[in-house]
């Protein structure tokens, strides 16, 4: 498939429901998988779980889970009957990681380098060996970042020249409260950090309850805000001339 | 090709952090050679040429590079590994490599 194939399903699917986005994404793709992160987007495996039996998934175990998101991924992997593909980061960087900088490093030199080690490098890994990826991906998550999320596209940070990843936001469309909707409509089993507060659950250091009224994105990384102040151009120091 | 770069001083006189860092890296490297001109923006100095810079090339944190090609263009660099890489013509590393893919896309550490 071109780009422009994929801009033209892209156009075609925007409006629709994340259960078609999402049977086309594992009808056409025979060599697609579901990555999930151990929270909300449990939706996307029990959607795949009515369309067809032999869907696949994979979560990353970066080592620093908390211990509710490993027993979701465990309940899962029950309640659905599949083989959940856990993958891990290579230990060899990991060890040179914490033998140099210890095993908080994050709080002083910024989540980037653990992230890069922990999750990205494995799902690069595992991407390269993919046509396709469905995530739980939804505009509403970042004002900022995902505002913008298509519904099907190129993926551009991990195609390469030669292999071109196309990626799936099924829920890109949907509001948290839908996600929730569907969760409790249809009794899905869910991280029980969700019952303390948590939104967004990545890894147990870095990850916090928030407020009510709080985005979910100030639970993640929040020492970093410091840092983004102190370095970011405000609007007091910008004075147009 | 003529290579600026702006840091950014706080209101208490230092370096904000970031620029720290890539200073330093740049001068343990020796490649602070190839940066024709340190321009600073000053958070005490709203007309502070940096700052005119940063609102010029609509760029919201520090450091930057602003890399002036001899046929007349101008490219800006927000990314520091980008730069080593695109303009220094240098070597990076996975983590560097990595760390970058996730500067390009932001969300990409919240999978």
């Amino acid at each position: 498939m071109t780009e422009l194939d994929i801009a033209k399903l892209a156009l075609e699917y925007a409006q629709r429901r994340p259960q078609e986005i999402l049977k086309l994404a594992l009808e056409k793709f025979d060599n697609s998988v579901i990555s999930f992160s151990g929270a909300e987007d449990v939706v996307l495996i029990d959607m795949a779980s009515k369309i067809k039996k032999d869907f696949k998934v994979f979560s990353i175990d970066t080592g620093r889970l908390h211990p509710e998101t490993y027993r979701l991924l465990d309940k899962v992997r029950e309640h659905y009957g599949i083989k959940l593909e856990v993958i891990f980061p290579e230990s060899s960087q990991v060890e040179a990681l914490v033998r140099e900088k210890g095993l908080f490093s994050f709080y002083k030199d910024g989540h980037k380098e653990c992230c890069g080690i922990r999750k990205v490098r494995p799902l690069r890994r595992k991407l390269a060996t993919l046509d396709a990826w469905i995530t739980g991906q939804r505009k509403d998550q970042s004002p900022s970042t995902r505002a913008n999320i298509p519904v099907i596209q190129v993926d551009t940070a991990f195609s390469t020249s030669d292999h071109t990843l196309i990626k799936f936001n099924p829920l890109a469309n949907w509001s948290s409260a839908q996600v929730w909707e569907y969760i409790r409509a249809n009794g899905l089993p869910y991280n029980e950090l969700h019952t303390k507060g948590f939104i967004s659950i990545g890894c147990e250091p870095c990850t916090r309850a928030v407020l009510p009224s709080q985005h979910e994105r100030e639970g993640r990384w929040w020492w970093e805000e410091a840092i983004a102040k102190e370095c970011g151009f405000h609007e007091t120091n910008l004075v147009e001339k | 090709m003529k290579i600026t770069m702006v840091k950014k001083i706080k209101a208490d006189s230092s370096p904000c952090r970031k620029s720290a860092d890539v200073l330093e890296k740049l001068e343990k490297s020796g490649l602070i050679d190839r940066i024709d001109r340190i321009v600073v923006a000053d958070e005490r100095e709203p007309s502070s040429e940096g700052l005119a810079l940063a609102l010029r090339h609509k760029v919201e944190a520090a450091p930057f590079f602003i890399v002036e090609n001899d046929d007349g263009s101008t490219r800006v660099y927000t990314a520091y590994f980008r730069f080593l890489k695109d303009v220094l013509d240098q070597k990076i590393s996975e983590s560097e490599e990595l760390s970058e893919l996730m500067d390009q896309n932001p969300d990409l550490d919240f999978i």
